[in-house]
């Protein structure tokens, strides 16, 4: 994401104007420049939705893609989606997703109230690949169980793969209910709660729909058919959350770039991921080690000031008492003692194969290259799991990072790992460690 | 708000009655007891009037017959995932790749079971295979052989996957395998990846190798160690041979598929021939399965 991570300097104080539109937090931090772009040459219409990524889990021969292709004509006939048929989904085409290859089939369709992006992937590896790559975070999970067989011995392993890729809330689809008696569905559904309950999920509530995505397919305008299609539809709808744009916690502001204005002082620049952000506000900025007191004198968005700005909008803020040297892009300006500078993280990280670019080797312990994140670059070393002895190339892995800078990293965060500028490894953090002593030598610290 | 009223009727409608359901049926009864699929446990009570012991014992019965029909109707699908097991008993080793469909079943204790089975059972014919006059003997097994070898329960390894294949309704194949008996005095050594949690003697992984290894100085302490990191140096940088110690290293490193020439994994300061002089060490033997990789099998 080069692109991404060098916006042009942008003649932001009282020139640049930026259109705010409901969009992910975390989308906004990473690449506002393309979206803004986007948007400005977009011809078609965007209906205001909002957009939720969900995927499908369940076991080959349970109807996953029936029930993929069922939705695509359903809503085909709405006119709120491509219809795409069954081929085209199980085909499942090899994708290139910030140069790493996923096998994923994306299909995007929508209802009333929402645009859905659902993905549907083969195996456990790919789904893990699209979450650390970033393709797609998944806001939900149905899981797609055949009446006919019930939960498989593997369905254990689906739901630890939604576990793992950070999905909390899970409808479950009960597909080919025209095959058995309404005793075998009370005890399939009975079986699947306790196995959700079992895996951490909310079982009892859950939504599950009985249907036949066959029956659907085929357009059969029945309680199993069409009409199951709707509830699972609605079930979307109401159970899986939208992430709402965090406006109450303490406000936090990646800084994209700096610069001052004569007479006035340091301003910096960046898109408001959290929080909001109060005129006179106490603040600190973190970073390179270091963390510097000082007081928002003055906001700007919009071409003018503002006496406050909220999470998703795009600022200039005037900080006092901060000489324009001292701080750098890829700094955070955040409320006092709410973020935590810390060397040491915890992260989940796939390493790219060869044919992707990345390295012939595998990798053991204190592996030390450049780590890029957001808008900065910082030395770092990678330790593996105790139980992992290496990694090979192609394989995801949890992992230490330790910085040579203390910086602020927050767990959903992106980064990739660069070596003679290839880029060999992408990944996401997942927990905040506490500091170690570094003194500049990274390879020696424990 | 919404959300929450229309899900009480349905607690108070279906979540109590159905519990309670579970017990008296015989349906839920077997099946849990069974974890055979719904349609089958429905069979079996069918065809026994609902008396759940003669139904399951007319279940296990089937179970066989209803795998190998299953395995029959899979027959064909591509099995690309799967496991590498790596077995050793002291002068034998064995390497064994079994596939399946998707990695969630390679994950799955099922599968890791029947991979289990199977590595033991190519290891007890091993162990009763003749030793050639050469201090390393080596068997290789291919899909065929593998499948008509016996278990310790005296099934076929043929039944034991259909069983299993039954079970998770998914295809799976009996790939290759390769044995290695090695006279006293060579050190046999096993290694796979992910290492892992190894629960026996056996270990279970995407890439497996085995290396019988020379100890020339017999005093060297470190041998075990060493050989397990030479092992491991064959799992993660695949040479393609030994390599002749006077042959010219390739120019670039990188692509270097001699393993003696090759830099050593865990010390890249060394070469392995380096390391194999330093310690007095000779390799004999290695063979390294990565899973779903296209391979001939040679002996």
């Amino acid at each position: 994401m080069p692109h991404c991570n060098q916006p042009k300097t942008m003649r932001f104080w009282g020139l640049f104007r930026v259109l705010v539109q409901p969009q992910r937090p975390q989308l906004a931090s990473q690449c506002q420049f393309c979206l803004t772009r986007s948007r400005f040459f977009s011809s078609q219409p965007q209906p205001d939705r909002k957009n939720v990524n969900i995927g499908t889990i369940g076991h080959v021969d349970h109807g996953k893609t029936t029930l993929t292709a069922a939705i695509t004509k359903y809503l085909h006939k709405k006119g709120l989606a491509k219809y795409v048929p069954y081929g085209e989904i199980d085909k499942a085409p090899e994708e290139k997703a910030r140069g790493i290859t996923i096998n994923a089939c994306h299909v995007g369709y929508s209802t009333e109230r929402r645009t859905y992006a659902h993905t549907d992937c083969p195996g456990h590896a790919d789904y893990i690949k699209n979450m650390i790559s970033g393709a797609s975070q998944m806001d939900g999970a149905v899981l797609v169980v055949a009446a006919t067989d019930g939960q498989m011995p593997q369905t254990r392993e689906h739901l630890l793969l939604a576990k793992q890729v950070g999905v909390s809330k899970i409808i479950v689809y009960i597909n080919k209910t025209d095959l058995v008696d309404a005793e075998v569905l009370e005890l399939v559904e009975l079986e699947i709660r306790e196995l959700l309950e079992d895996f951490g999920f909310d079982g009892a509530h859950c939504p599950l729909i009985f249907g036949s995505a066959l029956e659907a397919l085929e357009g059969q305008d029945t309680e199993r058919g069409t009409k199951s299609i709707q509830k699972l539809l609605d079930a979307l709808d109401s159970y899986i959350p939208y992430p709402e744009r965090d406006c109450k916690s303490p406000f936090m502001l990646p800084i994209d770039n700096t610069f001052s204005v004569s007479g006035r002082g340091t301003v910096v620049v960046g898109t408001l991921t959290r929080g909001t952000l109060k005129k006179n506000a106490e603040a600190e900025l973190l970073g390179f080690d270091l963390s510097l007191k000082t007081t928002v004198s003055d906001i700007q968005a919009f071409k003018q000031s503002l006496p406050e700005v909220r999470a998703g909008d795009h600022v200039g803020a005037l900080v006092r008492n901060v000489k324009l040297k001292d701080i750098k892009r890829g700094m955070v300006l955040c409320a006092p003692k709410s973020l935590k500078l810390s060397n040491r993280f915890k992260a989940s990280i796939y390493f790219l194969t060869k044919g992707e670019g990345g390295r012939s080797k595998p990798i053991a312990n204190k592996y030390c290259q450049q780590l890029f994140s957001q808008t900065w670059t910082v030395p770092c070393r990678i330790d593996l799991d105790d139980d992992v002895t290496m990694l090979m190339p192609g394989e995801y892995g949890n992992v230490k990072l330790t910085l040579l800078w203390k910086m602020v990293m927050s767990p959903g965060q992106q980064f990739t790992v660069r070596e003679n500028n290839f880029t060999v490894a992408t990944g996401i953090v997942t927990e905040t460690m506490p500091d170690v002593e570094v003194k500049g030598k990274l390879h020696l610290v424990d | 708000m919404q959300l929450i009223l229309r899900n009480i009727p349905r607690f108070f409608h279906t979540s109590t009655p159905k519990a309670l359901a579970a017990e008296k049926s015989a349906l839920g009864t077997l099946r849990k007891k069974t974890g055979y699929t719904f349609t089958n446990c429905k069979k079996a009570l069918e065809m026994h009037s609902n008396d759940i012991e003669k139904a399951e014992e007319w279940l296990k019965q089937q179970a066989q017959a209803l795998g190998w029909s299953k395995a029959t109707k899979l027959e064909g699908r591509q099995t690309t995932q799967g496991l590498i097991g790596v077995a050793i008993d002291n002068n034998n080793g064995v390497l064994v790749e079994i596939n399946c469909e998707t990695d969630f079943v390679a994950r799955n204790v099922e599968f890791e079971n029947m991979v289990k089975e199977a590595a033991e059972s190519c290891l007890n014919y091993l162990k009763n295979t003749q030793k050639s006059g050469n201090s390393i003997t080596k068997v290789g097994l291919d899909a065929d052989q593998l499948k008509t070898l016996k278990a310790s329960d005296g099934k076929s390894l043929a039944d034991k996957l259909a069983l299993m294949i039954g079970t998770v309704g998914e295809n799976a194949s009996l790939k290759r395998a390769i044995g290695i008996r090695v006279n006293n005095g060579i050190y046999l050594t096993g290694y796979a990846h992910p290492s892992g949690k190894a629960t026996s003697n056996i270990l279970l992984g995407r890439i497996g190798s085995l290396l019988a290894i020379k100890n020339l100085n017999p005093e060297n302490p470190k041998i075990e160690e060493l050989a397990k990191g030479i092992c491991q140096h064959v799992v993660g940088l695949a040479p393609k041979a030994i390599g002749h110690i006077d042959a010219k290293p390739a120019e670039n490193k990188e692509e270097e598929t001699n393993l003696i020439h090759q830099e050593y994994l865990l010390d890249d300061s060394l070469t392995v021939k380096e390391l194999l002089e330093e310690n007095q060490l000779e390799v004999v033997d290695f063979r390294r399965f990565e899973c779903g990789e296209n391979v001939e099998i040679n002996q």
